[in-house]
């Protein structure tokens, strides 16, 4: 198996934390997983886009096309829709992306993350809400493991967890 | 071996470091090596029973002649840094090279020249490999490709500086140093011997004859059989320490050649290309100096690939190394960009 | 029998190499207040000099000891990561004007921004000796050298650098004095400087710094006892003789850190 991942946003939106929270699910799964962070020289408000590769044999870190493609803002989509596999997936932060994709894909979901974060009661679950609704294109990587990597992220900040739990929650349930 | 983790190259890269003994860590921050100076920063405060010593010298020129001095007093020294930084570290591996001073230096490369990007690169392959500074001399330089080797060729290379005593070059470059892969850390070294063992260290003529370090010379008789000395440890260098990985090359018509972490993009094109029923093989070396040019024996009449990120620069030691130049064609990239798997396929197609 | 009592001997620490420091020159004279002090001491077995490069390159010949040749400029930095790795090895910098003041000002102001626990032994003798008399960051205003043929001048080259007062600002500095070479009384007098320098680093204090005025008459095209007087007359009026800063006394310099909570405010 290889399975190829770009995730892109503007620094501070959580698209790291959650590509990471998948690694880790992923090599908790048995595979090999790589994990390339491009950040631009700001050091805030600049554009953070990663490369995930999960796979059974050592691979390129860099992608050539992404089977699953998650967009947060209208410049990642602009600069990186290129890189999307035609039979892939891209999935864009419809609260923050009103441009139509040019680049051809099988499949795309509009997936209003902030105005479902805000519903549960706080913005900054939208990178949860993220992750819970990429995890429905990764039918490898069990749900349960996940949820216990995002308890785990947020050991430190403890009341935090029930919140973000129910982020991934509501991301793995919606319907785009 | 120790535990499995998933870790940033940088960071599993300075932890392996510890292990490998090297409490000492002389450092200036340069983007993209500088988690390798915050980790010992930290461990320095947070593990107190490692002994760190951790110093952010004034400039990479000063960094570069305080590991000379630690480890002329007998420890395990080193710094990471980049391009610009290595540059002004040049002065000290010439000197440091004819002072046989075993000392350890991470290259993590950023495309150049001048202040250049922060992004991936190979194009310090010459001033890493062939010397860099001034005067005859060489650095052993080694190219992990990924975060795995990257962690026990950080180990083997304190190793490797104290056998020959010369200084190793750890080239890793930005893309390495970022990234995140899961790894099994190497362990702790232990029961090493002494360095009075290994090497004649500064720490006070008691009970011995005093050790004098000097690269001063003395008239050209006594200053070409100084040399002739260091060639010495050149050449035997040059006949232990070639490494390099090959794939599929026994039924390969074109070979792609790429060091670092870049060669895994090529790898991928590689198995891209045999799903599409090209025969295509590979050489990965390792060591960029010594080259492998042992690697490319026995394969006339295939065609060569030569992928890196720079201008150019390993092609010419590919070209001194194949029975036959015109066989060779180069691909390169410039100023961070990285070309994909697919990118790779698509020049591999065109020698078909 | 009557007991014999060594009154004087060529130091123990000295081979027996004979230096090669031109005639008149201050270099020889320090070089022997050194292994004297080494003798006296007893630091042969825990210490090691970094020489810099200039006419004290080749002092390693002199002294059965270890010993290092450091880069132009960098023997504070070599010295740096030798105390560092060994704290309790005796270390001392020897570095002349050229060495020192022009291509080497980073790393001495930075080891003694650190604090580091070593002795400076800094020769001052306004000129460039070993490459030919050229213009150094210490030779005089209106000073001839090769690279300052009609004199030394303020619109091209600036001041002279008086780096024993420089020294004394910098909080991490224990001890500064500037002494000179150029009378039995002078070198007493340096003998009992570099003496507390290599005191002061024994006990573990901070840097100790001591600049030496010394003569150069080959450099300053002069005879051995005109460059005598020429320091008398010419340098101490630019370089005063003196103390500049003894705080080894007081506290340490490590005691009056603070560590500031700069985080929570």
């Amino acid at each position: 198996m290889k399975l190829e991942l770009l995730f892109s946003g503007i620094g501070g939106q959580g698209v790291m934390r959650l590509g990471e929270i998948l690694c880790d699910a992923a090599i908790k799964a048995g595979y090999l997983v790589t994990f390339s962070p491009f950040y631009g020289q700001e050091k805030r408000g600049g554009r953070t886009m990663c490369n995930i590769v999960i796979s059974d044999e050592m691979e390129s870190p860099i992608i050539s096309e992404a089977q699953v493609m998650l967009i947060f803002d209208e410049r990642s989509l602009t600069e990186y829709e290129h890189l999307l596999d035609p039979a892939g997936t891209l999935i864009l932060n419809s609260s923050m992306i009103e441009k139509e994709p040019t680049a051809p894909c099988a499949q795309i979901d509009k997936v209003p993350f902030y105005d479902l974060a805000q519903k549960i009661g706080n913005t900054k679950t939208a990178n949860m809400i993220a992750l819970g609704y990429v995890l429905k294109y990764l039918p490898a990587i069990d749900y349960g493991v996940v949820e216990e990597e995002v308890k785990k992220t947020f050991a430190a900040k403890a009341k935090l967890i029930p919140l973000n739990v129910e982020a991934l929650h509501t991301g793995y349930t919606y319907r785009a | 071996m120790g535990e499995r983790v998933f870790m940033q190259g940088n960071e599993a890269m300075a932890e392996s470091a510890i292990r490998a003994g090297c409490k000492l860590f002389f450092g200036y921050p340069i983007t993209p090596s500088s988690e390798v100076p915050e980790y010992y920063a930290k461990v320095m405060r947070e593990r107190p029973e490692e002994n760190i010593m951790f110093i952010q010298g004034e400039t990479e020129t000063s960094v570069f002649n305080m590991i000379a001095g630690a480890v002329a007093a007998g420890h395990r020294a080193m710094t990471a840094t980049s391009g610009p930084g290595f540059s002004l570290g040049q002065e000290a591996m010439s000197y440091m090279s004819a002072a046989s001073l075993p000392a350890v230096i991470v290259e993590v490369m950023r495309p150049g020249p001048a202040d250049g990007e922060i992004l991936a690169a190979q194009g310090d392959y010459f001033q890493a490999t062939r010397g860099g500074g001034h005067g005859d001399y060489n650095n052993l330089v080694l190219a992990p490709y990924s975060v795995q080797e990257l962690c026990e060729l950080m180990q083997e290379s304190f190793d490797l500086a104290e056998k020959y005593h010369n200084p190793v070059v750890l080239l890793s470059d930005a893309m390495l140093a970022k990234l995140r892969e899961s790894v099994e850390l190497p362990g702790y070294v232990e029961n090493e011997p002494k360095p009075e063992e290994k090497w004649r260290t500064l720490t006070g003529a008691d009970g011995r004859d005093p050790h004098i370090i000097t690269t001063c010379g003395r008239g050209a008789i006594q200053w070409e059989r100084f040399n002739l000395d260091l060639q010495e440890k050149f050449r035997k260098i040059a006949e232990n320490e070639v490494r390099y990985e090959t794939y599929n090359l026994e039924d390969a018509d074109i070979v792609l050649v790429a060091f670092g972490c870049f060669s895994r993009v090529c790898i991928s094109a590689m198995k891209m290309a045999r799903e599409e029923g090209m025969k295509v093989g590979m050489i990965r070396p390792i060591s960029l100096w010594p080259f492998p040019e042992e690697a490319f024996r026995g394969l006339d009449g295939k065609k060569f690939l030569v992928c890196e990120l720079n201008a150019g620069q390993m092609v010419q030691d590919v070209k001194l190394s194949v029975d036959n130049k015109n066989d060779v064609t180069f691909y390169g990239r410039l100023g961070g960009q990285v070309p994909t798997p697919k990118e790779i396929l698509g020049e591999i197609r065109k020698l078909r | 029998m009557r007991a014999v009592k060594t009154i004087y001997q060529r130091p123990v620490v000295f081979t027996d190499e004979i230096t090669t420091y031109c005639g008149g020159c201050g270099h020889g004279i320090i070089n022997k207040i050194i292994a004297e002090l080494i003798d006296e001491m007893e630091l042969r077995d825990k210490g090691v000099i970094c020489w810099p490069i200039g006419c004290s390159c080749l002092s390693d010949l002199y002294y059965k000891m270890d010993q290092i040749m450091c880069l132009h400029g960098r023997a504070p930095a070599v010295a740096t990561g030798m105390k560092r790795a060994n704290p309790k090895e005796f270390v001392l910098v020897y570095q002349g004007d050229g060495d020192m003041v022009s291509e080497g000002m980073a790393e001495i102001m930075h080891a003694a921004i650190r604090s580091e626990k070593f002795s400076i032994i800094f020769v001052n003798n306004a000129i460039y000796g070993m490459t030919g008399g050229q213009m150094a960051p210490t030779t005089l205003l209106g000073q001839h050298a090769s690279t300052a043929p009609y004199g030394r001048r303020i619109d091209s080259s600036g001041y002279p650098v008086q780096m024993a007062e420089l020294m004394a600002t910098m909080p991490g500095v224990i001890y500064s004095e500037r002494v000179a070479v150029n009378s039995p009384q002078r070198i007493l007098q340096a003998k009992k400087a570099i003496k507390k320098a290599f005191q002061l680093q024994l006990e573990g204090k901070g840097l100790s710094f001591v600049e030496v005025l010394s003569m150069c008459p080959t450099g300053w095209s002069t005879a051995p006892v005109k460059a005598l007087d020429w320091v008398d007359q010419k340098m101490i009026p630019i370089y005063p003789l003196g103390v500049k800063k003894d705080v080894s006394e007081g506290e340490t310099v490590q005691n009056e850190e603070q560590e500031l909570e700069v985080r929570s405010l």
